[in-house]
């Protein structure tokens, strides 16, 4: 599941800025950083920040649906059609560097995958919002990232109840592939066309309720803010800018 | 006292159509009414509520012709269909009903006194720390009640507002129109419930193809 797992892990528990700022550094780590080794401790850190978040049994599915075939692909375009020297695996010659390449920009998707969405996972968009608005961005603004981090989650509740709907309607979901390819049409023309009829009212009530009204919103209840987290926040930040100073030095790992 | 809305001539064309919604109207609202705006189906008694509430043509686009004088302020709006009003960012029904309050900058202690209010107005306070997501729909609607009336509006409008309601529940809710018209603010509700409509109302239109036909006490109109 792609979207917010209520929870009590400490990742759940800190300031949304922390998760988010962890889940950023390791993105640019990962871009900092060319060495397989390297590469898999961001993987490593990445999948550590999942079990600490207590999410993995919820990221590791649209991990591995959105990791695998990328892997796949990459293997094949650098690892079979990549350059000599070649190294024997099982009843493959693959090429080394082609190999090192799909490893290192395969373990950098991964980790990508598994920070951002353990951050989805465990910020609430409901904290997020609070501790934004407590920093006075506008709201307008910050409605629509928060909203774009809950689509996910709302239209596939969405789909499930058409697709209830259509299966007591007689739709069939087995078969073969062309037979599921059909039954796509009563799930998607429904899904879009009743999101499409439902923005109208959606834009209407929350206009009403203050959504676009400029003025600055109250933050009810925003996420303290400890001096720990904030020294974490620059530690991170001065990580990032310690990988890229070797990286450009010529020290990179 | 001077009305908080009034329509001279007003018609109203949707965008890409030719044919207005709303024909000539010469109408008025005032604090303190309740007013049940009922008709055959596409007689525009939604688009009546929008224009009046000042969303049309502002959000839907379209063309207004004639004159709207208004006064509103805090117009709040509640529709039919309450999952497409809830915000998707709140996970408390408490959280959802402040959300109106603290979009608009109240100060918190006003937000929290005006959430507390609306829900038990609503009868919605035991549902304060349920998700959203997990409500039936008529639980969900009085939620969404509880955040139109959360924002204290000056004119509240209501599109057919106990379609998810059981009886019981219905008849709270037009009991509780008529307390907040008491109140000072002025309701518009579109229904086809005349039943209801008759007893909470103070005064009746009736619409058919865009034109208001009737307008008078519940009575007269709803008889």
């Amino acid at each position: 599941m792609i979207g917010y797992v209520p929870g009590d892990s400490p990742l759940h528990r800190a300031h949304p800025y922390t998760p988010l700022a962890w889940a950023g550094a390791l993105l640019l780590v990962a871009f900092a950083v060319s060495s397989p080794a390297a590469i898999g401790a961001v993987v490593l850190a990445a999948i550590t920040t999942a079990v600490v978040g207590r999410v993995v049994p919820s990221v590791v599915r649209p991990v591995l649906l959105l990791a695998l075939p990328t892997w796949g692909l990459l293997l094949v375009l650098h690892g079979v059609l990549g350059p000599d020297p070649r190294i024997a695996l099982g009843p493959l010659a693959v090429s080394q560097p082609g190999l090192t390449r799909a490893l290192v920009l395969g373990g950098r998707i991964t980790a990508i995958l598994f920070a951002f969405l353990t951050v989805l996972a465990t910020v609430s968009p409901a904290r997020l919002v609070e501790a934004m608005t407590a920093r006075g961005v506008p709201f307008a603004r910050l409605y629509l990232l928060v909203s774009t981090l809950t689509l996910v989650p709302r239209m596939r509740a969405r789909a499930a109840q058409i697709l209830e709907a259509q299966q007591c309607r007689g739709l069939r979901l087995g078969g073969s592939p062309l037979a599921r390819l059909r039954a796509l049409g009563p799930l998607v023309l429904p899904l879009v066309l009743g999101a499409l009829a439902e923005v109208d009212e959606q834009v209407l009530a929350l206009d009403a309720r203050g959504v676009t009204s400029g003025a600055r919103r109250t933050p009810l209840a925003p996420p303290p803010d400890r001096a720990g987290e904030r020294v974490l926040r620059w530690v991170l930040g001065l990580l990032v800018v310690a990988a890229y100073t070797a990286k450009f030095a010529g020290h990179g790992l | 006292m001077k009305p908080i809305v009034r329509l001279r001539g007003a018609s109203f064309t949707y965008p890409g159509v030719h044919v207005p919604a709303l024909h000539g109207l010469d109408f008025e609202v005032r604090h303190g009414e309740v007013i049940a705006v009922t008709g055959p189906i596409g007689a525009g008694t939604t688009t009546l509520l929008l224009v009046a509430a000042g969303f049309a043509p502002r959000l839907t686009g379209g063309t207004l012709a004639g004159e709207r004088e208004s006064l509103v302020a805090r117009p709040g709006i509640v529709f039919a269909t309450p999952w497409t009003q809830l915000t998707g960012l709140c996970h408390s029904v408490f959280a959802e009903v402040a959300f109106g309050p603290a979009s608009h900058g109240v100060p918190r202690e006003r937000v929290l006194a005006a959430a507390q209010r609306a829900m038990r107005q609503a009868q919605v306070e035991h549902l304060a720390e349920r998700e959203p997501s997990t409500l039936s729909g008529g639980e969900l609607q009085r939620v969404i009640v509880a955040s139109a009336l959360a924002l204290e509006p000056d004119l509240l409008a209501l599109d057919d507002p106990a379609a998810e309601l059981d009886p019981a529940a219905a008849d709270a809710l037009y009991a509780l129109l008529r307390e907040v018209a008491e109140a000072g603010a002025a309701v518009l509700v579109a229904t086809p419930d005349v039943e209801r409509a008759a007893k909470a109302a103070t005064r009746a239109l009736l619409l058919e193809r865009g034109r208001v036909v009737r307008d008078g006490t519940p009575t007269e109109v709803l008889a």
